[in-house]
C-alpha cells in the first residue's frame, strides 16, 4: 500500500471515529439544544468525511454530496429543531427509558455487534474506507438506540437523524457514494421529513400540552 | 413511452391544481377524472408490456415489467374506486363540520402526492429511487392519517410517521449494502442500482452483502408491510385514518411494500439457494398470521378488526413467497390483487357505518340489515371474503398458497419453523405440520370475524340511528368490488392470468 494511502485512509477512518464519537455524546446529554447541536457537528464531520473520500479517489459527484450535507444536516434542520425548542420551553430530557450510564454501555455492545455482523463482508470494500462500513452500522444501531431510550419527539428526530447519517456514511465511505438522483432523494425525504415534524410538535404541543411521546398511550390494545 | 408519463405527470399536476381550486364539486371532477386517465394510461401501458415483455424508457429511469404492471394495475383500479368513494364520504365530512370546506383541497394535495410515491415506487428501475418514492408514501400519508386533528389521529400519524420511517432507514442500509456489492462488478457507475442492470450480474455478486443487504431490506421494508413484530403503528393508522385513506393504505400501500421485498427477493435468489429468502418469508409470514388472528378474538373496534385481517392476509401472501415454486408465488401474487379489493370494500363499508352510526366500536352497531341495507351486504360479502369462504376469490389464493406450502418438501437443515412446529424427522410431516398450524389458526380467525361482523348486521338498530339507504356516488365501487370478488373466484381473465404467469417468473428463479 502506498503512503499516500495509507494515510488517507487513515484520515477517513479518524473523521468516521469522530461521528461514532458524536453518537455516544449524543446519548450522554440530556439537554435537548445540546443534542441538536450535536447533531449538527456530526454532519460537520460527515461533510468533512464525503470530501475527504472525493479529494482522494477523484470522484467529483461527492463533493456535491458533502455541499449539500453542510447546507440541510449542519444548517437547515439543526435551525428548525431550536426553533422548535423555543418555542416549545422544554430544554431538558426528565423521563427516560434508560438511563445514561447504562444506555453508553447498551452503545458499546452495539459497536461491538455492528463489527461482528459486518466482519466477512469487510474485505471485500475498497482499501482506503474498508473500516467505515462497521462504523456507519455502528451509528445507525446507536440512532435506532437512541430513538427507543428517548420520549421527546425532538430527541427522536435526532435518532432518525443519526441514523440517516450513519446510512450516509456507508454510502460514501464504503461505496464511494451512490448514484447522484439517490442521494437528492434521499436529502429530499430528509428535509421533508424534518419540517413535518416541526409541524407535527407543534400540533402536539396543542393538543397534549406535551411533546413527550410517554403521553401518546390513548391507542392500545 | 406516452402511459408512464400520464402514470407519473396526472398525480402530480392534479396535486398542484387541488391546492388552487376551491369549489368542492370542482375537485372531485379533477380527482376523478384523473383517475380515469390513470387507468386508461395503466390499460395501455398493460397492453405493451404483454406485447413487449418489459418497458424501459425515460432514459432508463423507468422499468416496468409483468410484476410491476400487476402492481400498477391493483393501485390504478383501488385508486379509481377510492376516488368514486371520496365524493360521498369527503363531502359528509365537510357538511358535517369535521373537517373545514378549505381544507378538502390539502386532502386532495396529499392524496394525489401518496399516488405519485407509490407509482414512482412500482415503475423505478434504481431501487434506490424506490426507496426515495416509499419513504415519500410515508411523508405524504402521515398528515393524511392524521387529518382529523382528534387526539388519537395526531398519536397514530406520530407513530406511523416514527416507525415507518426508522424502519425504512433500514432499508436504505440495505439499498447501500446492494450497490456496495454491485459496485465491484459494474464498476462505478450511475446505473449500477437499476434493476436491468443488477438482474444480468446478481450471480457474480457476493452472497454473504446480499444476504445482509436482504435481510436490512426484509425488515425494513416489511415494517411498510406490517409483518410482526413491526406491525404495531398499523392498526393505529387504519382506524384513525379517514375511511377512503385506509382503504388506500390496507389496499394499496401494502401491496407496494411486498412488492419492494419481492424485487429485492427475486435479486437475491440469483446469488443464492432460493431457501434462505424462502425461509425468511415463510417465518415471517406465518408469525404475522398467529399473531394477528390471535389478536383478532380480542378486538372491539371495527376498523382495528380489518387492520389486524390485514397484517393475516399479508402473512398469508408471505408464506406463498416464502414457499415459492409457481403455484406459491402465483397464489400469493393473486392474493395481493384479491386482498387489495376485498380490504378496500371492508374500509369503504367501515366509513359508512361510521357516517351512520358514528361510533367505531362493534358494540355500538346492531342491526346494520335494517339501518343500512347495502351496506350490510356489503360487509357481509368483505367478511366472507376476508374469511376466505368460496364462492370468493380470497379462497382461491388461499386454496392456492396452502397447497402450495403442502406440496414442498423441505430440506430439513434449512426448515427451522417446521422443526419446530411438528418436532418429527419425516418432512412430509414438517409441511404438513405448517399446513395444520394454518388451518387451525384460520379456524380460529373466521371464527373470531365471523362473529364480530355477524354482531354487527342482525339485531334492531339503536334508537337514534335512521333506517333505510340511499344510494350515492359512493355506492357505485362497492358494487362492483363485490362483483369482482365474486367473478374473480370463478374466472381469471385471460390478460390478468397472463400478466400473473409472466410475473411469477419475474420473481422464481430456475
Amino acid at each position: 500500500m502506498p503512503a499516500s494511502t495509507q494515510l488517507g485512509s487513515q484520515l477517513v477512518d479518524l473523521c468516521s471515529v469522530l461521528l461514532l464519537l458524536c453518537c455516544f455524546a449524543i446519548v450522554a446529554q440530556r439537554r435537548l439544544s445540546a443534542c441538536v447541536d450535536l447533531f449538527a457537528l456530526q454532519s460537520a464531520f460527515l461533510a468533512a468525511t464525503a470530501a475527504l473520500v472525493a479529494f482522494l479517489t477523484g470522484h467529483k459527484h461527492i463533493y456535491f454530496a458533502a455541499a449539500l450535507t453542510i447546507v440541510i444536516k449542519v444548517i437547515v434542520l439543526p435551525r428548525i429543531l431550536r426553533k422548535v425548542i423555543e418555542r416549545l420551553n422544554v430544554s431538558r430530557e426528565l423521563g427516560m427509558n434508560i438511563n445514561i450510564p447504562a444506555g453508553l454501555l447498551i452503545c458499546g455492545a452495539l459497536v461491538i455487534i455492528a463489527f461482528f455482523i459486518t466482519q466477512p463482508i469487510i474485505p471485500l470494500g475498497y482499501l482506503l474506507t474498508r473500516d467505515s462500513l462497521a462504523i456507519a452500522l455502528a451509528i445507525i444501531l446507536i440512532g435506532f438506540f437512541t430513538m427507543i431510550a428517548r420520549q421527546k419527539a425532538i430527541t427522536q428526530m435526532v435518532g432518525f437523524l443519526v441514523m440517516e447519517n450513519g446510512v450516509f456514511l456507508g454510502a460514501t465511505a464504503a461505496a464511494y457514494g451512490m448514484p447522484l438522483i439517490v442521494e437528492l432523494g434521499v436529502f429530499f425525504d430528509v428535509l421533508v421529513a424534518g419540517l413535518i415534524v416541526g409541524i407535527y410538535t407543534h400540533r402536539l404541543q396543542d393538543t397534549f400540552d406535551s411533546v413527550d411521546t410517554s403521553t401518546l398511550t390513548v391507542l392500545k390494545e | 413511452m406516452w402511459p408512464v408519463i400520464v402514470l407519473l405527470t396526472g398525480p402530480v399536476l392534479a396535486g398542484l391544481l387541488s391546492l388552487v381550486i376551491h369549489r368542492a364539486r370542482v375537485l372531485h371532477v379533477v380527482n376523478f377524472a384523473t383517475m380515469l386517465a390513470l387507468a386508461v394510461a395503466e390499460t395501455a401501458l398493460t397492453r405493451q408490456v404483454l406485447a413487449e415483455g418489459s418497458v424501459t424508457t425515460l432514459g432508463g429511469f423507468v422499468y416496468v415489467d409483468a410484476l410491476s404492471d400487476f402492481i400498477l394495475v391493483i393501485i390504478t383500479a383501488i385508486g379509481l374506486s377510492c376516488s368514486l368513494y371520496m365524493w360521498s364520504y369527503m363531502d359528509d365530512r365537510v357538511a358535517r363540520g369535521v373537517i373545514a370546506p378549505k381544507r378538502l383541497g390539502h386532502f386532495f394535495f396529499l392524496f394525489h402526492m401518496f399516488l405519485l410515491a407509490m407509482v414512482a415506487a412500482t415503475v423505478a428501475n434504481s431501487l434506490g429511487v424506490q426507496w426515495v418514492a416509499l419513504e415519500g408514501t410515508t411523508l405524504a400519508t402521515t398528515f393524511l392519517i392524521a387529518f382529523f386533528r382528534r387526539r388519537e389521529s395526531l398519536e397514530a400519524g406520530w407513530k406511523y410517521l416514527i416507525l415507518c420511517s426508522v424502519g425504512i432507514a433500514l432499508a436504505l442500509f440495505g439499498v447501500v449494502l446492494t450497490y456496495y456489492s454491485s459496485v465491484r462488478v459494474l464498476g462505478d457507475a450511475s446505473s449500477a442500482l437499476n434493476m436491468t442492470a443488477l438482474i444480468g450480474v446478481a450471480n457474480q455478486l457476493d452472497p454473504n452483502v446480499l444476504k445482509l443487504a436482504f435481510i436490512f431490506m426484509l425488515v425494513g421494508y416489511g415494517t411498510k408491510v406490517g409483518l410482526v413484530p413491526m406491525h404495531t403503528w398499523l392498526p393505529d393508522a387504519y382506524s384513525e385514518a379517514p375511511a377512503p385513506i385506509a382503504a388506500m393504505l390496507a389496499g394499496v400501500l401494502e401491496t407496494v411494500a411486498v412488492y419492494t421485498v419481492l424485487r429485492s427477493k427475486a435479486l437475491v435468489d440469483q446469488a443464492l439457494p432460493p431457501e434462505f429468502t424462502g425461509n425468511l418469508l415463510l417465518t415471517f409470514g406465518l408469525l404475522s398470521f398467529i399473531v394477528a388472528s390471535l389478536f383478532i378474538l380480542i378486538q372491539h373496534n371495527y376498523k382495528r378488526l380489518f387492520a389486524y385481517s390485514s397484517i393475516e392476509h399479508m402473512g398469508l401472501a408471505m408464506i406463498g413467497f416464502g414457499v415459492g415454486g409457481m403455484i406459491g408465488t402465483f397464489g400469493g401474487l393473486f392474493h395481493l390483487l384479491n386482498h387489495a379489493v376485498a380490504k378496500a370494500l371492508a374500509f369503504f363499508v367501515a366509513g359508512n357505518i361510521h357516517r351512520r352510526f358514528d361510533t367505531l366500536e362493534i358494540d355500538g352497531v346492531r342491526g346494520l340489515a335494517r339501518a343500512q341495507p347495502i351496506t350490510a351486504v356489503a360487509i357481509l360479502v368483505a367478511g366472507c371474503a376476508l374469511v376466505g369462504l368460496p364462492p370468493f376469490s380470497p379462497f382461491v389464493s388461499e386454496l392456492l398458497v396452502v397447497s402450495a406450502v403442502a406440496a414442498q418438501d423441505f430440506s430439513s437443515d434449512t426448515m427451522h419453523v417446521g422443526r419446530f412446529v411438528t418436532m418429527t424427522i419425516s418432512d412430509e410431516m414438517r409441511s404438513l405440520g405448517i399446513v395444520a398450524l394454518f388451518l387451525f389458526f384460520a379456524v380460529v380467525l373466521f371464527g373470531g370475524f365471523m362473529f364480530r361482523v355477524g354482531a354487527m348486521v342482525w339485531g334492531t338498530p339503536p334508537a337514534g340511528v335512521a333506517r333505510g339507504e340511499s344510494w350515492t356516488a359512493g355506492h357505485v365501487p362497492l358494487m362492483i368490488m363485490i362483483v369482482a370478488l365474486l367473478g374473480l373466484g370463478f374466472v381469471l381473465p385471460e390478460p390478468i392470468q397472463t400478466l400473473l404467469t409472466r410475473a411469477v417468473n419475474v420473481i422464481v428463479v430456475r
